[in-house]
Order: C-alpha cells, then sequence, then structure tokens
C-alpha cells in the first residue's frame, strides 16, 4: 500500500468522484493490490503473535517475580486457620441443668459448661450467665448460701446482671440455710415460682430470662431433715434473640468500641455495661507536675481473679500522674477474663503458661513478668510492682515521684513499697511521714532495675523449690542490710479476701483496718532525711524530743499513753539481742497491729502513733538507741503466753500473702 | 462479495491490532511501570504529573500523622541519598520555597518512614482517619520478641510495619523498638496467608527482608522540598549503618531443647560467672566500641549465644574476633585504662596475632585477629612454651547484629557454619574438657615461630 500515491489530477472539491477514481484505478492495478492485501495481512498476522507472545512473557516473568517476592516475605510459620466456629444461625439453645446433692452440672447445647462433683466443695447456688444472643457463658459463680452473707452476694450479683441475659440458677449440696427473704424475692421476681418455699437440702434447678420469660423450673423437696432432696434434672430450650437486642446503643467511639466488646463477653461488672448511664473506663487523672515516675513501668502481677483486677485497675486509672502506656498486666494462665478486663482499659496484657505449682508458680510469674518489664522497657531504671487486689491511693505517683530519687541515689535502699504493715486505722496518723524499715513490705513497692537484674534474677529461686519470692526476697542473703522507704499512712490497700494464703477471717483480722491514704497531692515531709545518715540524725533528735512514758503501766492500756496530741512519746522494751522479739510480739498482739512476724523495724526502733502521738518503741539493750534510756527506767518485758494456743498457728502459714 | 469479504478481514485485522497496541500501552502503563519501575523510570522521570503524585502522597501522609502528633523520621535509603548531597545546602537553608521538587519527586515505589514504638499510642483513630483521606492501609503484626527470650509468656502481637496507600505510590512506615542494650529494633515483614501479597511490590521495599538494628539516631527537622520532615542528622552514617543492619534473634526455642535435654547449672559458681562474664563483656564491648573497633563474638561466647543463648557457665573466658584490618595500637592502652591489663600477646600484626586481657578473679578476655584469604578467613594460635603456630580456618563469612547478656553484639551471619568449623557438627553436646591446640576441628598445624622472633610474637604478663 506504500506504494500507492495519490493521483494528483483528481480534483479535490469533488469527493465522490475521487474515490470512484481511487477505486478504478485499484481496480485496474489487481495485481498491486493483492500484493498489498497479502502483505498486510502478513503483517498484522506477525503483529498479533509478537503481541501475544510478549504479554505472555511479561506475564510469566511477573508471575515468577511475585512467586519469589512471596517466599522472602511469608511467614515461615504455617499459619493454620483457626477453624471458625460457623455462625450458628440456630436460634434454639437446648440447655440441661442438674441439681444434686455431690454433683451439679449445665450443659449448653451438649456442651458442658459447669461440672462440679468435688468433694467439699461448690456448695451452694450455682449460677451461669449466658448472653442471649449468642449463648456464650459470661459469668458463672457460686454462692455458698448455706453459710452466712453469701445471700446478700448473690442479689448483689444478680442485680448487676443486665436485663435480658439468661440466668441458670442450680443447687449443690445445700443452698437455703442462709438464704434470707430478700434474696428469695429477688429469685421469685426472675419467675421462680419455688424460690421463696426453698427448704433445708432441697434440690432446685432454674432457668429463665432476667426480665422476662422463665425457660423452666424443677424442685425435689428434702423428705427429712437427715436427708436430701432426689437428683433433679432440667431439659429446657432457649430461644435467642438477635444480637442488636442484646447490645447497648452506646455512641460510637473507640471506648465504647472497648466497651462492646467487654461486655457481650462477660457479666458482673455492674454499671460499666450499663446502657443508659455507664460508668466511665478512661478517668483522665490531674497530671502531676514534674512527674519523675511517668516514665516508669507499671508491672501489675495478675491471677485469675478478674473482679479484683477490675477494681485494681480502676483505682490505679484514677491516680494522678497515672501512665496507662506504661502499664502491663501479668495474667498467670491463660485465663480469658482477666484479658478482657485488661482491654477493657485499653491496657496491654501479657499472659504466662504457668510452671510449677502454688508458691513457686507464684514465684515464677513474678520473675517472668518482672524480666518481662525490663525487657518491654530496657531504659527503665525502676519498674513499680504492683499486685491485683490492691487499691491504689490517689497520690500513689506522687508519692513515688517525691520518693523514687532516693531509691537512685541511696545504696543502701532496698526498695520503696507504698505499704506500712504497721499502718492501722488507730497507729497510723501523718500522711506526710515516711521511715525506713528493714523489713520488706511489698504491696505496691519499686524495684531497682539493677538489684534486679545483678542480683536477684541470677538466683531467683527454681520452679523446684516452693519458696515465697516475697519470703526469699526478704531474707538476709537477698536483702544484705538494705531497708525500704515506707509511708506512714499506707498508699494501698489490700482488699483481696481470696487468694493462695487468704481467707476471711485473716482478712479481717490483718487487713481490714489497715489505713489508707485517700487525700490527694500530699506533700512529703522533709524527704532529704531518709537517707542513711540524716535518717540517724533524725531520730536522736527525734529520741531528745521525746517524753519517756510511765514504765509502771501496763503498755496494752489505753492509758499508757496520755491524752494529748502531737507529742512524741518513747518507750522501751526488752530486746536482749538482735533477734530477740519475744516483748515487740506481744506488744503487737495487744496493740493490734501485725503480729505474725516482726515488721516495720530499723535498729530495734518502731515508729507509729498512739491516740495521734508518735509513739517510739526501743528494743534495749540491743537498739542502738538505747542510750537514750534514763537508767531509772527498766524496760518492759512481755511473756509469751504458754504455748497451748493453737489459733496462731494457721496464720503462720497465711503471713505470706502480707505482699 | 469476495472483495468486500477482503476489506472486512482487513478492517478486523487492523482493529484487533490496535486493540492489541491499546492493551499493550495500558498494560505498561499500569501494571508494568509499577512492577519494573526502575527500567521505565527514565521515562516516567520526566512525567511532571507522576513526580508530583509522589510529592502530594507524602504530604498528605506528613499531614495525616502530625495531625495525630505521631513523630516519624525519614529513613527512605533513596531521598536520605539525595539529601546527603546537598546535606550542607539543606541544613543552612531557611524555609523559603524551594524552586523545584527535587526530593520526594524522585522515582521510586515506596517512601520510608521510621517511627518509635513507645513514642506514640496504638490508636484506630490514625487508620480511620488515613481511609479518610483515601489511603489504603495494610498493618503487619507478629510476636514481639522482647518476649521470644521468656520462657512462658505470651505477649499481644506488636505492630512491625505499616503501609499507607495512595494512587501509585506508598509509605512505608517501619516500627522502631527499643530493647535492652540501648539498641533499636526493627522487624521482619512477613505476610500472613490471608493477606493480599499483591497490595504493593513488597519486594522493592528496602526494609523487612531481615529485622534490623540500629544505635538511636540523632534527628534534625528539615524542610526539604517545602515539607518539613525529620531525617538522621547525619544521612551519610544512617546509610552505612542500614547497609550493616542485619539482625539475628538469639534461638530461644533450640536453647530450650538444649536445657531440656542438658539442665542449666544453677550453682552460685554458675551464677556468679555468669554475672562476672557479662559484665566483662559490656566493659569489653564499651572499650572496642569506643575506639570504633568492630568486633564479634567468638569461639566460645558464640557457641554459648548459638547453643544456649548464655554465656556457658563452664567455659573460662570470654572470646572476640576482630578483623585485622581493623587492629589499631591503642587496643592496649585503652583496656589497660579500663582495668583490664594485658595478659598475653601472641603473634604479630601481620601474623596469629591474639590478645588477652585479665578481667577480674581469673576472667580471661581473648581477642583473635581474623585474616581474610581469597576463599576462607583464619586465625591464629600459638603455644607458648613450644613456640609452636596453629591456624584455626573458617569459611567466609558476614557480621550480623544479635543480643546478648543486654548488649548489642555482632556475630557471624553464618553462624552455623562459623561454629561447625570451630566445633564439629557435635557442637550441641556439651564437652568440658577442651583443649584448644587439638580439640578445635578447623586447627591446622602452622609450624614454629624463629626463636629470634619469640620475645616479640610471645609476650607474657
Amino acid at each position: 500500500m506504500d506504494e500507492w500515491k495519490p493521483n494528483p489530477a483528481i480534483k479535490p472539491h469533488k469527493k465522490r468522484s475521487w474515490y470512484l477514481a481511487w477505486k478504478y484505478k485499484l481496480m485496474n492495478q489487481r495485481a498491486l493490490r493483492k500484493l498489498c492485501q497479502t502483505g498486510a495481512v502478513l503483517f498484522l498476522l506477525v503483529t498479533v503473535i509478537v503481541n501475544i507472545k510478549l504479554i505472555l512473557d511479561t506475564r510469566r516473568a511477573a508471575y515468577e517475580e511475585e512467586e519469589e517476592s512471596a517466599q522472602d516475605y511469608d511467614d515461615e510459620m504455617l499459619n493454620v486457620e483457626v477453624p471458625r466456629h460457623p455462625v450458628s444461625n440456630k436460634k434454639v439453645l437446648d440447655v440441661e441443668v442438674y441439681s444434686s446433692r455431690s454433683k451439679v452440672y449445665v450443659a449448653v447445647d451438649g456442651t458442658t459448661v459447669l461440672e462440679d462433683e468435688a468433694r467439699e466443695q461448690g456448695r451452694g447456688i450455682h449460677v451461669i450467665v449466658l448472653n442471649q444472643a449468642t449463648g456464650h457463658v459470661m459469668a458463672k459463680r457460686v454462692f455458698d448460701t448455706y453459710s452466712p452473707h453469701e445471700d446478700e452476694a448473690m442479689v448483689l450479683f444478680l442485680n448487676m446482671v443486665a436485663r435480658g441475659r439468661i440466668l441458670i440458677f442450680t443447687i449443690k449440696d445445700e443452698g437455703s440455710f442462709h438464704l434470707k427473704d430478700t434474696a428469695k424475692n429477688v429469685l421469685k421476681s426472675l419467675g421462680s415460682q419455688v424460690a421463696p418455699f426453698l427448704s433445708w437440702r432441697d434440690m432446685w434447678t432454674f432457668v429463665g430470662k432476667k426480665g422476662g420469660e422463665v425457660y423452666g423450673e424443677k424442685h425435689a423437696k428434702s423428705p427429712a431433715l437427715s436427708t436430701w432432696g432426689d437428683p433433679v434434672l432440667l431439659k429446657t430450650e432457649v430461644h435467642l434473640t438477635s444480637v442488636e437486642d442484646a447490645e447497648c446503643h452506646w455512641p460510637d467511639t473507640e471506648l465504647n468500641r472497648r466497651r462492646k466488646r467487654f461486655c457481650s463477653k462477660v457479666e458482673g461488672y455492674g454499671s460499666v455495661c450499663s446502657c443508659k448511664d455507664p460508668t466511665p473506663i478512661e478517668f483522665n487523672p490531674d497530671p502531676l507536675k514534674d512527674n519523675k515516675v511517668f516514665d516508669v513501668p507499671v508491672a501489675v502481677i495478675a491471677g485469675n481473679r478478674p473482679n479484683y483486677l477490675y477494681r485494681m485497675l480502676r483505682s490505679l486509672l484514677s491516680a494522678q500522674g497515672v501512665n496507662p502506656q506504661m502499664i502491663t498486666v501479668f495474667i498467670d494462665g491463660y485465663y480469658e477474663e482477666p484479658m478482657d478486663v485488661v482491654e477493657l482499659f485499653g491496657l496491654s496484657g501479657i499472659q504466662h503458661t504457668p510452671i510449677s505449682i502454688k508458691n513457686a508458680r507464684v514465684s515464677q510469674h513474678y520473675k517472668a513478668s518482672l524480666t518481662a518489664t525490663f525487657n518491654l522497657f530496657p531504659d527503665a531504671k525502676f519498674a513499680v510492682v504492683l499486685e491485683e487486689d490492691l487499691d491504689i491511693s490517689v497520690d500513689f505517683f506522687s508519692f513515688l515521684s517525691q520518693s523514687i530519687h532516693l531509691l537512685e541515689e541511696d545504696e543502701s535502699l532496698y526498695c520503696i513499697s507504698a505499704w506500712n504493715d504497721q499502718g492501722y486505722e488507730h497507729t497510723a496518723e501523718d500522711p506526710s511521714l515516711l521511715y525506713r524499715v528493714e523489713t520488706m513490705p511489698g504491696l505496691g513497692w519499686v524495684l531497682r532495675k539493677s538489684l534486679y537484674k545483678d542480683e536477684l534474677e541470677p538466683k531467683w529461686p527454681t520452679p523446684e523449690k516452693l519458696w515465697d519470692w516475697d519470703m526469699w526476697m526478704r531474707m538476709p542473703e537477698q536483702r544484705k542490710g538494705r531497708e525500704c522507704i515506707i509511708p506512714d499512712i499506707s498508699r494501698s490497700y489490700h482488699f483481696g479476701i481470696v487468694g493462695l494464703n487468704m481467707n476471711g477471717y485473716f482478712h479481717e483480722a490483718y487487713f481490714k483496718k489497715h489505713k489508707f491514704n485517700t487525700v490527694p497531692n500530699v506533700q512529703l515531709k522533709n524527704v532529704e532525711s531518709l537517707r542513711k545518715d540524716a535518717y540517724e540524725t533524725e531520730i536522736h533528735r527525734l529520741m531528745g524530743e521525746a517524753e519517756v512514758l510511765d514504765h509502771s503501766k501496763n503498755p496494752c492500756e489505753d492509758s499508757f499513753v496520755p491524752d494529748t496530741e502531737g507529742r512524741v512519746y518513747v518507750m522501751f522494751i526488752r530486746m536482749d539481742q538482735e533477734a530477740d522479739f519475744t516483748t515487740w510480739t506481744q506488744l503487737a498482739k495487744c496493740l493490734h497491729i501485725w503480729d505474725l512476724d516482726v515488721r516495720g523495724n530499723h535498729k530495734g526502733l518502731w515508729r507509729l502513733f498512739r491516740k495521734k502521738n508518735h509513739f517510739l518503741v526501743v528494743g534495749v539493750p540491743a537498739s542502738p538507741y538505747s542510750s537514750k534510756k534514763p537508767s531509772l527506767v527498766t524496760p518492759i518485758y512481755m511473756e509469751p503466753p504458754a504455748k497451748e494456743e493453737g489459733a496462731v498457728a494457721v496464720p503462720a502459714v497465711a503471713a505470706a500473702e502480707q505482699t | 462479495m469476495q472483495k468486500i469479504n477482503k476489506n472486512v478481514v482487513l478492517a478486523l485485522l487492523s482493529l484487533t491490532s490496535l486493540v492489541f497496541l491499546l492493551f499493550q500501552l495500558y498494560y505498561y502503563k499500569f501494571y508494568l511501570s509499577q512492577k519494573n519501575g526502575a527500567v521505565f523510570s527514565k521515562l516516567r522521570g520526566r512525567q511532571s504529573g507522576q513526580d508530583s503524585t509522589r510529592w502530594h502522597v507524602v504530604r498528605k501522609f506528613l499531614g495525616l500523622i502530625s495531625s495525630h502528633n505521631i513523630p516519624v523520621y525519614l529513613i527512605d535509603p533513596l531521598i536520605l541519598g539525595l539529601v546527603d548531597k546537598d546535606i550542607e545546602h539543606i541544613r543552612g537553608s531557611s524555609d523559603g520555597p524551594s524552586p523545584e521538587c527535587k526530593y520526594f519527586c524522585a522515582p521510586r515505589d515506596f517512601t520510608t518512614f521510621a517511627l518509635l514504638d513507645k513514642t506514640w499510642k496504638h490508636e484506630a483513630g490514625l487508620f480511620r482517619t488515613a481511609e479518610k483521606m483515601g489511603f489504603q492501609w495494610l498493618k503487619i503484626i507478629n510476636k514481639d520478641p522482647r518476649l521470644d527470650g521468656m520462657d512462658d509468656l505470651s505477649g499481644v502481637e506488636i505492630p512491625l510495619h505499616y503501609i499507607f496507600k495512595l494512587a501509585s505510590h506508598a509509605i512505608h512506615l517501619v516500627v522502631f523498638y527499643e530493647r535492652s542494650g540501648n539498641y533499636l529494633w526493627h522487624g521482619p515483614l512477613r505476610l500472613k496467608q490471608h493477606m493480599d501479597r499483591k497490595f504493593v511490590p513488597f519486594r522493592k521495599l528496602h526494609f523487612g527482608r531481615y529485622p534490623g538494628a540500629y544505635e538511636k539516631p540523632e534527628l534534625l527537622l528539615v524542610s526539604i522540598d517545602d515539607l518539613k520532615v525529620q531525617i538522621p542528622k547525619n544521612p551519610s552514617s544512617f546509610l552505612e549503618e542500614m547497609s550493616h543492619s542485619r539482625f539475628l534473634e538469639c534461638r530461644y526455642r533450640e536453647a530450650r531443647a538444649f536445657f531440656q535435654l542438658y539442665p542449666d547449672d544453677a550453682s552460685l559458681d554458675a551464677v556468679e560467672f555468669r554475672k562476672k562474664a557479662k559484665s566483662l563483656l559490656h566493659l569489653a564491648a564499651l572499650t572496642l566500641n569506643n575506639l570504633g573497633v568492630k568486633f564479634w563474638l567468638s569461639s566460645g561466647t558464640c557457641l554459648g549465644w548459638y547453643r544456649q543463648c548464655n554465656v556457658i557457665p563452664h567455659s573460662k573466658d570470654v572470646d572476640l574476633g576482630v578483623f585485622i584490618r581493623d587492629y589499631k595500637a591503642d587496643i592496649i592502652p585503652a583496656f589497660q585504662k579500663a582495668g583490664l591489663p594485658l595478659k598475653h600477646k601472641f603473634g604479630k600484626v601481620e601474623d596469629s596475632l591474639e590478645l588477652s586481657f585479665q578481667g577480674e578473679d581469673d576472667m580471661k578476655l581473648d581477642i583473635f585477629f581474623f585474616y581474610e584469604e581469597d576463599d576462607h578467613i583464619w586465625n591464629g594460635g600459638t603455644q607458648a612454651k613450644s613456640g609452636k603456630k596453629f591456624k584455626y580456618l573458617f569459611p567466609k563469612f558476614t557480621l550480623c547484629w544479635t543480643e546478648f547478656v543486654e548488649l548489642r553484639v555482632h556475630v557471624p551471619c553464618e553462624t552455623l557454619q562459623y561454629i561447625e568449623a570451630n566445633y564439629g557438627p557435635d557442637w550441641k553436646v556439651p564437652v568440658k574438657t577442651w583443649d584448644w591446640k587439638s580439640s578445635p576441628s578447623n586447627v591446622q598445624y602452622n609450624g614454629v615461630w624463629p626463636v629470634d622472633e619469640w620475645d616479640d610474637v610471645i609476650q607474657i604478663y
């Protein structure tokens, strides 16, 4: 076609004739035209082939590259997709509930969600809360309503459960002895016909929706005082509602999204899941001016007590000067609910596969948590160590911020602790006062990284040693004569009643009356005098100022201390050598302070308050302060009671929980 | 009829050809240009539209992160390379508008920024804003290596990389974590199964093929191409550091398996020894780093790291390796100053140099100097009483970073070969008796020092 040239003779103004002329001309050159056509066809075919080849080639090249790159960047671990439970479209749940003397169980759609046939355990009313939309277990509780006050706890719990949730009740052994009318009425209001008439050793199962229908109830009366009712098995069906109906309609914010996730999984946290007026989960307490502990990591050591953890984190996040980014919660075991609590508050949590048993397990958990803390915050010189059963004072960080430089500069210090073992309601008075003590109280304390890394971590008790970590830390080999700084009024409060070494009686006796600071922004007094040598000067000053009490009176009597305020008194007790605490222990006992082991001493001196007067106790002659004793005064000696008393034996073990 | 048919065929063929031609163009533009940017970049370089896209994407991204108060800094090697050439000018320049887009318009597929983990709070808000601005984003998370060495902790997975894509350009945001040993670490980029492999050409990323370790950089706020960004104060040294930044994690899992087989020595002696070895290693690292001498864990210390992620308690010393080209005469006085007197010196700089320093209570620090040949690397040994020389051969290796006893140190990247050369295939079995002259599997007899050189090549203090 290239050869063809337009005929210049053709007139451009006559298009039609131009075309005809062209056609005619071509027709006349048939051979040429044929050639052109064939050439064009060939050319086009070649183009097409080349194009196809090009496309195929680039495709392959690109694909190979893709393959290669995928290899480089593939996660080498085989990520086996966790088979997700197919979203069940089922609208009905089969629920089975069994109640008998020695065994209870609850099965939902064939899955056992509760089974308790342990002897001597799990007595009372078991309660299970299910999500009305998903059928998931949101809470499991047992209330030993055979014992007093447990019914009150149950009422409290039931009131916290959101409307619409499915409640399952079953009795194991006995559940009516201390089930009072209030509780019975609450059960009645849930739709139970039987609850008001529940009596001694009756068996009972009940399934109902809070504020709605009743799905089933079965009851077996005990025929006689000495026998139990026949086992009852309730089988019923529960109709699920839609997810939207089961959720609250909070405004869509980041916080509420966390709240929603939490509230659809667990129950029993009260107003945090209230639809109308949910309690805040972000607290924004006032920042501290010149906060020296803003960058100090906080390790919260937790087990499976999610309600405790919830209370603890609330108080921690409300403390002035808190930095949530530095908080890590270490959970001993793969428990879901504590992790849910941690996520509710937007904190980071780390789970720890339990190693060893009992005390050693706690001890290994501590070690892992501390090591991890310093790994996660390699810049940190200190770590704050807290436990899940502590309330944190509003000025906790302010207290630490004012005192932490001492830990950095004074080599003779072992720790700073927020807890005063002897700081009870009647023995602590001054929120701005600090002490140096030879014991390590724990319960909210600051650990120096160098102490941990250089001394404690390398020789931490191994898993096979069933030691309490805190007892181990108190041993002279570890403490090496160093002291801790504590406040007169504790900045933490130990509220845990359930624990490894803990029970209600013990808590009532030793922790309930502990004083806890609630005043914000306390300015600590004379912090520099807490340094090693300055403290001695301070004590000598105090001793010089102190009035010697009348040693002929009984120190246990209130009248031993005059009815004054703001004075300093001193008494001398017998303490033959450094480790002789005979008299002190008796004195501590009658003053109703910590007497299970010796706490709070500094060179044979104890400092506390009585009737708002500073009250010093000096052990003579072991204490270097004995020289201040007037020669006429005979140190008081108190005889330990004869050994027959058995009651003290129990708490001896329990002392461990004191940290 | 026939003629018409032929014409139709002709027309059809032309049409097909045209379609192919168009397709080809389309293909280059939207597929290949992304894949093989470099090949076509010269062509594209002239297209100012493409250039300003990059600049616009970067600007948008900087706007996004500054609206969330997230401090990022630029670590893109390409741009930093350009910036480095004009660094004096950029440092000194005021905020006046720059005449041309010189840096952020440079042809490339990505712009890489770094983010220090502790300087921001992981918040979902950022991504929502990003989406509103038109970014598509990808987050790559993985295990937290800071908890890897700990037996049984399972933390939350941490974000390692983010990629924000807008139009034809993508921003790669590398998250740096501070780790024990005073350094920054970034993770490898590994795609999980469900992830979009074609989100961006991952292969072309400058960061993420391996994990990396860096010093904490000093930053400088500069204005380039009318954008205010933080850059490392010294881009050239950052780029140099980047080329040797590969990081090896200790093999914690294997170490645990090792301790299952051979329970760890928890005696007080072992604890004490480890403590001393650790502080000696810290002191040695400090001294050598101050001199700018590159060193790595060698022999028993390296084996301890590789096999059990710890100091071997029954080894008697700390062993380091240094390339002879990095030798400096001030090494000996520097150690002396640090409280580590010279214990012995064997060999000379030209041949088989080895230095030993005396640490606290019998702890010894050995520094072996390594000589590079074409196909192998070797270091020498000398028997003091006989003047015999020995040679230890190693296959060629490069150096990687790792973390050991809270210290960032080098180890041979090809650690297994290094260790097998030294200890043979049975290195996994602990041996308590070790003769440095005969036990190593790579030892060669290397003659005897001439007697007249003895005073020089065998110095014992």
